[in-house]
């Protein structure tokens, strides 16, 4: 745990450099900056910063992928309008040379009369509603374009109908009626006015291709910039991410070493304990049998010729061994507790309080002890361990109401907070002083003399012990001379 | 009754012994009771070698073994017992000061016909010991064969 601790700051300052790269100006300011971004990320937990990591790195592609696609988009219709400029001067050029062709074939009709001469007028003016039609599909929407375009419809109209109304005179009045027409031409000065105009729409098709083809360059060039720059800031995102990642597999890993250790000490410790309370409870026990054999191996023999103060010596001998018995036997039975397996099964409580008073009824002989006991939950834990709890908690019970002319004693069960249940054993003895409360589950710990009661003040510690392995609580409620009440919780369920 | 069958008794302790002997004493069957100090001597006893070379031969009525025994322990000499075709009908008591459970579970599994806490207390213990001299001494009645048998 605590190299864990060590190593949290650790890695936001690593992490930091991608974030505040692109912002220093002046150090000491980002070098604060720097700072409370590494306090600020420091509160984050390790998957919150791989996951900021990937989604900056998720939204960095988003961003370069939409720009990248505007950028393609506008070179595709450039492309797009430069096809249309090209076929746009490619239709004027067209139209002006059937124009030429149409107004130098109706000059040569006005002096020739030959009708085969007319065919390119004839053939313009029938295909003039088409190109008329495709013009404006071309030009595309600029206004000063179109505006052209329909002054130069208006004057290809003006320029063939003049020369039509030439070729009628002509064929009506015959050729001298048209004369002077036919050297310089009809409409010299519309065809003029249409030269001059198809020049000036080439021209601004030009410029705007021209504007264009800088417009593609520009965005390709900003869009091959601006993938290098992502790969880039993608490739140093993840590479943090990675060392966040790595980073934090190494200290998982090391504190897993680092457990795994401690519990092969502990399992040695545990060990050692075992060997110890075992060495404990076969060698102490031999001499206190020892003693209390020879003080009553001696007062068989020697009995008859001893005193009464003698013969009390060696009972108090005697009896202290016996006493000490006792002790070894409970601080084995706590030792034993601890350590002993679970075995978990679900406890019919009912059944094992009534268990537990008949275990006890040689205390309970010619004791006039009311019962009280109450609807008793089915619970789950170690049978054996909540006997033991049971017979504690009761034999306390028994012990200390034997003062009382009227003893009683309540068993009972409640439930405040779901998923536990709370036990309890409530009697009208002796009780204690609550200011003692916190020692009566101590081992070894007693609130009364031991010529008042019997004891050796391991019966509530093994209590404690039980229910803390159960994982519930232990605690007691009392007041002297007016009862004490002993509670314990246990969970209701619990998979562990 | 008719022939002395002797019950063997493994403590290391010799105060648990003179203990355990004036308990069976009160029962008249202390002179049948031979004892050995560790489990090394319980086997030479079992397989008429050593110290009992030249013992009578035939198999204990009973045997009341120590766990703790310097040289060879008690669980030792019980997998011997039972795992020898001749000495695997005797009965075997363990006579020991431990509770605890890992004990008692390689004693019975192992074959140990039972198992016995030694009390703490003397009259516990006169009686313990009484009882079990008495039962497995007078009462029971021992395996067919081997006794005579045995070599």
């Amino acid at each position: 745990m605590e190299i864990a601790t060590q190593d949290r700051p650790a890695p936001p300052p690593a992490a930091a450099p991608p974030v505040s790269g692109p912002v220093p100006k002046s150090p000491p300011l980002s070098l604060l900056r720097v700072e409370r971004l590494s306090a600020w990320l420091a509160k984050w937990s390790i998957e919150q910063r791989v996951l900021a990591g990937f989604g900056l790195v998720f939204a960095g592609i988003l961003v370069i992928s939409v720009v990248s696609y505007h950028n393609t988009s506008v070179v595709v219709q450039n492309s797009r309008l430069d096809a249309r400029s090209h076929e746009l001067i490619q239709l004027l050029g067209s139209i002006e040379e059937a124009l030429d062709a149409a107004e130098s074939g109706h000059r040569r009709y006005l002096v020739t009369g030959d009708e085969s001469y007319l065919k390119a007028h004839h053939t313009i003016v029938e295909q003039m509603p088409d190109y008329a039609h495709f013009l404006e599909a071309l030009v595309g929407n600029d206004l000063q374009q179109r505006e052209r375009i329909t002054q130069l419809e208006q004057l290809i109209k003006e320029q063939l109908d003049i020369e039509a109304s030439a070729i009628k005179r002509r064929a009506e009045q015959g050729a001298d009626a048209v004369r002077h027409l036919a050297l310089p031409g009809v409409a010299k000065r519309e065809l003029d006015n249409i030269h001059r105009l198809i020049a000036d729409l080439e021209t601004a098709e030009q410029r705007s291709a021209r504007a264009r083809i800088f417009q593609s360059t520009s965005s390709t060039r900003n869009t091959i910039a601006l993938l290098g720059l992502g790969a880039l800031l993608q490739l140093v995102l993840l590479g943090s991410v990675y060392y966040l990642i790595h980073h934090d597999i190494t200290a998982r890993r090391r504190v897993a070493a680092e457990l795994r250790r401690k519990g092969e000490l502990l399992q040695a410790a545990n060990k050692e304990l075992e060997a110890f309370s075992y060495s404990v409870s076969h060698d102490l026990r031999a001499p206190l049998r020892h003693i209390d054999g020879y003080a009553a191996l001696l007062s068989k023999t020697a009995g008859q010729s001893l005193n009464e103060k003698a013969q009390r010596y060696l009972q108090t001998i005697s009896d202290s061994a016996k006493q000490m018995g006792q002790l070894i036997d409970d601080l084995l039975v706590f030792s034993r507790m601890g350590r002993q397996e679970m075995l978990r099964s679900t406890v019919n409580v009912d059944q094992l309080v009534q268990t537990v008073i008949h275990d006890l009824r040689l205390d309970l002989q010619g004791r006039p002890i009311s019962w009280t006991i109450g609807s008793l939950p089915d619970v789950s834990g170690d049978p054996s361990m909540l006997r033991q709890v049971f017979t504690n908690l009761i034999s306390n019970a028994v012990k200390f109401t034997g003062t009382r002319p009227e003893p009683r004693i309540e068993i009972g069960a409640m439930q405040q907070t779901p998923g536990e249940v709370i036990l309890y054993v409530r009697d009208n003895g002796v009780g204690f002083d609550m200011q003692y409360a916190n020692k009566l589950f101590g081992v070894f710990q007693r609130l009364h003399r031991n010529d008042e009661f019997e004891g050796t003040g391991i019966g509530l510690a093994n209590v404690r012990r039980i229910i803390h392995r159960h994982g519930g609580r232990t605690w007691a409620e009392g007041a002297p001379d007016h009862g004490a009440t002993f509670y314990f919780s246990l969970p209701l369920k619990r998979t562990t | 009754m008719t022939t002395v069958k002797p019950i063997v008794l493994a403590e290391d302790n010799p105060r648990d012994a003179e203990l355990a002997l004036a308990a069976m004493e009160e029962h008249h069957i202390a002179d049948k009771v031979v004892i050995c100090h560790d489990g090394a001597e319980v086997l030479d006893y079992l397989y008429c070698r050593g110290p009992y070379k030249s013992r009578e031969s035939g198999n204990p009525v009973v045997v009341f073994l120590d766990l703790k025994m310097p040289k060879v322990d008690g669980i030792e000499v019980l997998r011997t017992i039972k795992n020898d075709a001749n000495l695997k009908p005797i009965p075997v008591v363990m006579l020991t000061s431990s509770r605890e459970e890992r004990d008692l579970a390689q004693s019975y599994a192992l074959g140990a016909n039972a198992y016995v806490v030694k009390p703490v207390e003397f009259q516990q213990f006169i009686s313990a010991v009484k009882e079990l001299g008495v039962f497995w001494g007078v009462i029971n009645e021992p395996p067919p064969g081997g006794t005579e048998s045995a070599a």
